[in-house]
């Protein structure tokens, strides 16, 4: 079985516990417009240029099948609507300049990368999968997550929820925490921040919360889009998804987190020739976001 | 920390804390003076304080990183030579110049100290000739040359006294002991090695005793009267050390003091060994008689600190294997901690090792960001010695004193980290020779072949100017202040480097691994394999250093195979191979002579010195770059440069005879901001010991801030970094070593 990686971070130390490797899977339902990791959103592998490495050789000019690349005035173009993302262009590119996003790995070797670490997983960290959205190749995150069970690897899922209930269920068994993305509760403003309606993410989180195994929620918390009242509501949400775990018996941890925003994926964006939304957003202090969580955290007992 | 105020100065009491917190300014100010009198000082901070403004020298001469420097020497000193060449050799005339270097060596008493005295002046800078003319050796020159070999002769210091001889004797009792051996050991060279430490003994209680006096003097003109008491103090100690023992933890001190800095002066030694056991005893004595708090122990622990960047070893197994964290052991790192300061101390990690001390060592790297302490992998590198017949409880005893080396406290002799093979001069030289015999196929795997003739040619002769300098340098520049607190100098009247000691482990390191790894890796893919350039085309390319119309794309095309550390990978294969084939070749027979070899895979910062010799390299190296570092890839061996690669290849290629090869790691600050980053961190340096590591140099810079300091240093005097195996204020560093600071950080 194989899938699609766009990379696979080792010393990951900010998706789950412990030092981890994180597999990243191309593909995401939603499109959030300050999406840190834009490479991962199209299921397609894409190619990624960097014009500040580039020494315009013209190598790529010659091996491209498809008339991609242009050099006009000194200036490297693409026609991007071209680009079948072969690679052939990257294998000529030495000075990285170009790269693909999205290389199709089978299970073996994305397990072969994931071992490597295996002797630094076991004061509690791990392997997570993330993305992108991994469940959209849910079989193949299974697969993986099989496996690390059967070398006793810990493992976590990061989703943003917006996937089948089915496809959840089947990596439940293989799953040791879940990480989550809250972002909004009003659904219409959910739709007009990441491009589709949150019901069906509700209620997986629901869903989830039913589950005896330890959930992280998370929240990006983005300027403009929910930092304000919209916390505040999200933070009835997560009560609620807490009350109805007690009652349910569960023991397992549920917790909530924030995710500052940062601008840093501004280069990512322009080695994909795409537009950075983001850009123009403020940052916000981290004794004001401190400051909010405080508020919330007071309000809701959480 | 602040500055502290006239007014401040002059109150009834101040608080230790307000004491250390004027000897950090102190220290600041005498850096200062350093980077305004000497610039850059690419090397250990050695806690020099400078002489007087009008007794300043000003020379020109070669560092001990080869390039050229200014040092500072003393106006009224001057060598009496006992050699048409101008230089001073053999034991009677260095230790009669010693002597007298010590008779004048200017004082130095800061009332805020509860210690006495400072390392002011190198008496090495003073000999020149270092080397003996009438002891050329010709017939080792060509080799040396041809490999670009350091080969050690004439090295000095680089292996452990036994401080508890001296701690038990004080100079009185050592100068009897000479007096007693004198007349048992009456051969010619015995009455000269007596001679030399005799002189250096007598030296040395003449410099104390001034000390005793120049306190007595202070005390009495002192307003303070809490100064006046501890220059009173200190007046009284010094007199007592100029013969007697120490008794107190304050006197145990002040006598460690006293001879490691003498040991910089004679010859720039920095080896401590276990501070936490030495003076143990001491604390314990003191605690017991109400004599002596922990927070006064602290201060005394950074008056000494502040004056001695010496390495040392925190913690670790006795000879059974029991873990010897003590009180003391948490004091010397708080005292480090309060100080923020370049200091050398190293916290054991093992199998039965303190957690405690451990995480506490990995919080104040958090909170300081100064790169101290350092990680020792204890019981790989003891259960490494036995490697060499010895047995483990020998190993044991083997502690981290230096740089990135251990020793066996005043019972060997190791020439540590003074014996380098360029891996990368080498393979130059065997790509040279390989492509000029037109009867091979050229191929990366025949080329290793001739790699495997040169190295073995290499390490033999290296090998054997290592036994030339076992069979001079006693008549050269004998270890006169080593060897006072060595088990069988004196006993047997003969200097350690000549048969004082009961074992020679003789210490060979590689430098360069990753350049030669990534090398052949990239000559195998991208001319063996996808046959795109040919080899004539790219020795061409070699010689012309990437000059020329596609140079620049060859360059970036070797360049950008996948590299040695990436995981893996072709040129991981290579590295182990290297390394396994240098490890080998050491091992395979001892010195002509017979001594015992101990590989390691070490450059100190020399990588850059070292880089100067070599052309280009395959590896999209320019000529004249730096070589990789230690068993380091080079920075940029991965896009992500996770720490967990790095820490899994420098394991992997560690020779596993006792010697290190330690990892050198830059983390950024955002581990630390995590809730467990902590925790995280000694999972990674317990994981990287586990997995057959040797020893962890960690820095935890801030980018920004580093980036700003390269461009201004003067905006950052305090800040700290861990260079190699010695930590340095980053502004003192030169340029080119600031910049491999930097590219580490920046994995670019």
């Amino acid at each position: 079985m194989t899938g699609k990686i766009f990379h696979i971070q080792r010393f990951s130390i900010h998706d789950g516990p412990g030092i981890r490797t994180t597999v990243f899977l191309k593909g995401c339902p939603l499109s959030c417009f300050w999406c840190h990791n834009p490479e991962g959103i199209s299921v397609s592998s894409e190619l990624l240029y960097n014009p500040d490495k580039c020494i315009g050789c013209g190598a790529c000019l010659q091996c491209c099948p498809n008339g991609v690349h242009l050099m006009e005035t000194d200036q490297h173009i693409l026609q991007r609507q071209n680009c079948t993302a072969c690679g052939k262009c990257v294998q000529e590119c030495f000075s990285g300049a170009l790269e693909i996003a999205g290389l199709t790995l089978s299970v073996e070797e994305v397990m072969q990368e994931v071992l490597r670490d295996q002797a630094f997983y076991s004061r509690g960290g791990g392997v997570t999968l993330s993305g992108g959205e991994p469940l959209m190749q849910a079989a193949f995150s299974r697969a993986i997550l099989q496996s690390c069970k059967e070398h006793a690897i810990h493992t976590a899922v990061e989703t943003c929820g917006d996937v089948p209930w089915r496809q959840i269920e089947t990596i439940l068994p293989y799953t040791d925490l879940i990480l989550m993305d809250l972002k909004l509760l009003d659904s219409d403003r959910h739709r007009a921040a990441v491009g589709r309606p949150n019901e069906r993410i509700l209620q997986n989180a629901r869903l989830l919360a039913q589950q005896e195994l330890p959930i992280e929620f998370r929240t990006p918390v983005i300027p403009t889009v929910n930092d304000g009242e919209e916390l505040l509501a999200l933070a009835g949400f997560v009560t609620e998804l807490k009350q109805m775990r007690t009652r349910a018996g569960i023991a397992a941890e549920l917790r909530w987190e924030w995710l500052a925003f940062h601008r840093l994926a501004g280069d990512k964006y322009k080695s994909l020739g795409r537009a950075y939304r983001a850009a123009a957003l403020p940052l916000m202090p981290l004794s004001q976001l401190q400051e909010l969580r405080k508020r919330v955290e007071r309000e809701y007992f959480l | 920390m602040h500055q502290l105020s006239e007014v401040e100065c002059h109150r009834t009491v101040l608080t230790f804390d307000e004491r250390i917190a004027s000897l950090y300014q102190t220290k600041l100010k005498h850096t200062q003076e350093k980077w305004e009198a000497i610039g850059s000082m690419d090397f250990d901070d050695h806690g020099l304080v400078l002489p007087e403004p009008e007794s300043r020298l000003p020379i020109q001469t070669i560092s001990g990183s080869g390039v050229p420097i200014t040092d500072i020497l003393l106006k009224e000193y001057s060598i009496q030579s006992n050699h048409p060449s101008g230089g001073v050799f053999g034991p009677r005339a260095v230790g009669s110049n010693f002597r007298r270097l010590l008779e004048l060596h200017p004082t130095y008493i800061d009332p805020m100290s509860s210690l006495a005295g400072a390392y002011r002046v190198n008496f090495m800078s003073y000999r020149n000739p270092a080397w003996n003319p009438d002891c050329a050796y010709p017939h080792l020159e060509p080799q040396i040359k041809k490999y670009k070999l350091i080969p050690g002769i004439g090295a000095v210091q680089h292996f452990c006294q036994d401080l508890s001889i001296g701690l038990t004797l004080g100079w009185g009792g050592i100068l009897d002991k000479i007096h007693r051996f004198r007349t048992i050991n009456v051969d010619d060279e015995a009455q000269a090695l007596y001679d030399g430490l005799e002189a250096t003994v007598l030296g040395i209680q003449n410099w104390i005793g001034r000390h005793g006096d120049e306190a007595a003097r202070m005390a009495a003109q002192e307003e303070n009267p809490q100064l006046r008491q501890n220059l009173i103090e200190i007046a009284a100690i010094n007199r007592k050390l100029v013969t007697d023992p120490p008794a107190t933890f304050r006197e145990g001190l002040q006598w460690v003091l006293w001879y490691q800095i003498i040991g910089k002066m004679y010859n720039m030694g920095g080896s401590l060994g276990r501070i936490d056991q030495l003076l143990y005893p001491f604390y314990q004595r003191d605690k017991f008689k109400n004599m002596l708090t922990d927070e006064e122990a602290v201060f005394h622990l950074a008056s000494y600190l502040v004056m001695d960047t010496s390495y040392m070893q925190l913690g670790g197994p006795d000879e059974n294997g029991v873990d010897q964290t003590n009180e003391l052991s948490f004091l010397v790192l708080e005292a480090a901690h309060r100080l923020k300061i370049p200091a050398n101390i190293g916290v054991s990690v093992g199998k039965n090792s303190s957690e405690e001390l451990l995480r506490r060592g990995v919080e104040i790297q958090f909170a300081d960001h100064a790169g101290m302490p350092k990680f020792l992998g204890v019981d790989n590198t003891s259960e490494g010695f036995t490697r060499n017949g010895y047995p483990i409880e020998l190993g044991r005893q083997r502690i981290y004193s230096g740089c990135h080396w251990c020793a066996i406290p005043g019972r060997e002799y190791t020439m540590n980290d003074c014996v380098k093979i360029n891996l990368a001069a080498v393979f130059e030289t065997a790509l040279n020779d390989f492509l000029s015999d037109e009867n091979v196929e050229p191929s990366a795997e025949n080329l290793f072949a001739c790699y495997e003739k040169h190295l073995r040619c290499a390490v033999q002769a290296t090998a054997e100017c290592m036994d030339f300098h076992l069979d001079h340098m006693y008549n050269d520049f004998p270890e006169l202040h080593l060897d006072l607190l060595c088990h069988g100098p004196i006993e047997r009247g003969r200097d350690a480097s000549h048969g004082g000691v009961e074992f020679y482990n003789l210490c060979l390191d590689a430098a360069g691994l990753a350049t030669v790894a990534d090398s052949f890796a990239a000559l195998e893919q991208r001319l063996d394999r996808e046959k795109r350039l040919s080899w004539k085309k790219l020795k061409e390319t070699l010689d012309a250093n990437w000059s020329g119309g596609e140079g620049e794309r060859v360059r970036l095309m070797m360049r950008s195979v996948p590299r040695y550390g990436h995981g893996g990978t072709p040129a991981d294969d290579w590295g182990i191979r290297i390394a396994q084939l240098f490890t080998d070749l050491v091992k395979e027979k001892p010195t002509p002579h017979g001594f015992n070899m101990i590989p390691g895979i070490f450059s100190w910062a020399a990588n850059i010195l070292y880089g100067l010799d070599v052309g280009a390299t395959p590896n999209g190296r320019f000529a004249k770059a730096p070589i990789s570092h230690g068993p380091n890839p080079d920075p940029g061996f991965r896009k992500d440069g996770a720490p967990t690669a790095l820490a899994n290849i420098v394991a992997v290629v560690q020779p596993g005879y006792g010697n290190t090869a330690p990892l050198q790691i830059e983390l950024d600050p955002g581990t630390v901001r995590l809730e467990n980053g902590v925790q995280l961190i000694v999972g990674y340096i317990r994981t990287h010991f586990e997995l057959g590591g040797t020893q962890i140099n960690l820095n935890i810079v801030d980018k920004q801030k580093i980036l700003a300091a390269d461009k201004d240093p003067n905006r950052y005097p305090d800040l700290v970094v861990r260079v190699t195996g010695f930590s340095a204020y980053f502004g003192s560093l030169s340029p080119e070593f600031r910049r491999m600071v930097v590219d580490r950080i920046l994995q670019e």
